[in-house]
């Protein structure tokens, strides 16, 4: 399967990064392709600018500034998605990916003000991810995060595929006990990929 | 009140830079000090670097990466967020914004095994998001609003205890009609007149 693998984690001897190096290292392992998406290293820029927010809606040309993420996006079969959530969100960084990338003509069609999800490529999908805040707090902020994947992109990509969300709370206050556990978890569910 | 509006949008003149000037007018109107933030005017980095998230946990208002943010965001008694919601969410600026402004030593402290985070805005008594939605009421209702909790619940959870908040949205945006957006301008009038 052709894995879209995207990372946006600034530093590479964060336990995020070592996620991300584990996640490619098995599905590679298990034969997928893995297209890996490292925002940071590309440089990705977030910031959806006034041309491209003129441009949204034409669906002809609302690509023309994004059209090579455009096409890693449209070509996967599958998506895995590794970032930290800081203040109840994703990273500015990958934010602006759904921002900018997640367009109308590519991951949805709009029809009379309604909106029509269209990303039927992605047939499978996993999120790994660490939470500065608790569980508990995660909770009571309504984990916005773990809404828009489960809810939102979920209903994006084609219908009944399988989503995986595996999250490790609690960041600031982990214990390399519960960083291998988290890791290898999240391993047992990518080899399953 | 003093009030830091944290306003977002890349179009100069979309409808939110309406609803911006129709919220600046009422609250002085009202007597409040407004210190305007325009963020794509400031061209505002939102990409927290590996070096900064290297510090992060450590961070002293000192070492600010935004020192003259911190210190409005110290002076402010209130804060209206002005933005589009993208994807359910804040626009990328606006989310790195928080993300490199709202540091520890300012807005919270880190978390240890022996104590639990403490927040630092509690001089922040009122906390608004005034926003405009491509989807409908319901969906983002299904959705679960993430935007509006990230702000209203993730950073509310760092202001003071009795901080009044405000959530205002147009949804429906791409099929607004000029009645709409002129009821909607009307509603986040009266909403401001009342603080």
């Amino acid at each position: 399967m052709r894995v879209l693998l995207v990372h946006a984690h600034p530093v590479d001897e964060s336990f995020n990064a070592s996620l991300c190096r584990m996640a490619r290292e098995t599905l590679e392992a298990s034969g997928h392709d893995v297209d890996f998406l490292d925002l940071y290293a590309e440089n990705f820029n977030p910031v959806l600018s006034r041309d491209e927010r003129l441009a949204y809606h034409d669906a002809e040309h609302n690509r023309d500034t994004v059209a090579p993420h455009v096409e890693r996006l449209l070509t996967a079969e599958a998506l895995v998605l590794v970032f930290p959530v800081w203040n109840y969100g994703f990273p500015a960084i990958l934010k602006g990916w759904f921002d900018r990338v997640f367009l109308p003509g590519v991951s949805f069609e709009m029809a009379e003000g309604k909106v029509r999800p269209c990303l039927r490529n992605i047939r499978k999908m996993a999120v790994v991810t660490s939470y500065g805040g608790s569980r508990i707090r995660s909770m009571l902020a309504g984990d916005p995060p773990r809404k828009i994947i489960m809810r939102m992109l979920r209903a994006t990509i084609r219908p009944g595929a399988r989503v995986h969300y595996l999250a490790h709370y609690d960041m600031n206050r982990s214990t390399d006990a519960s960083r291998q556990a988290f890791l290898s978890k999240t391993q047992r569910v990518l080899e399953g990929f | 009140m003093r009030i830091l509006l944290v306003y977002c949008h890349p179009v100069p003149e979309s409808f939110c830079a309406a609803i911006r000037e129709t919220a600046i007018r009422t609250l002085k109107v009202g007597g409040h000090e407004i210190d305007l933030l325009d963020l794509y005017e400031e061209n505002f980095d939102p990409v927290m670097s590996a070096q900064e998230r290297r510090h992060y946990n450590e961070m002293t208002l000192e070492h600010h990466p935004y020192p003259e943010h911190a210190e409005r965001l110290k002076r402010a008694e209130g804060i209206l967020f002005i933005y589009p919601t993208w994807w359910y969410g804040l626009p990328a600026m606006l989310k790195g914004w928080l993300d490199r402004v709202w540091t520890p030593d300012l807005a919270f402290t880190i978390p240890t095994t022996e104590e639990p985070i403490r927040p630092l805005m509690q001089h922040i008594n009122f906390l608004g998001v005034i926003t405009t939605c491509g989807a409908t009421r319901l969906f983002s209702n299904i959705v679960g609003h993430p935007g509006r909790r990230t702000i209203l619940r993730g950073m509310r959870g760092l202001c003071g205890r009795r901080c009044k908040t405000l959530y205002l949205a147009h949804y429906r945006m791409d099929v607004s009609t000029p009645e709409s957006r002129r009821a909607y301008l009307a509603k986040v009038e009266q909403n401001l007149a009342k603080l």
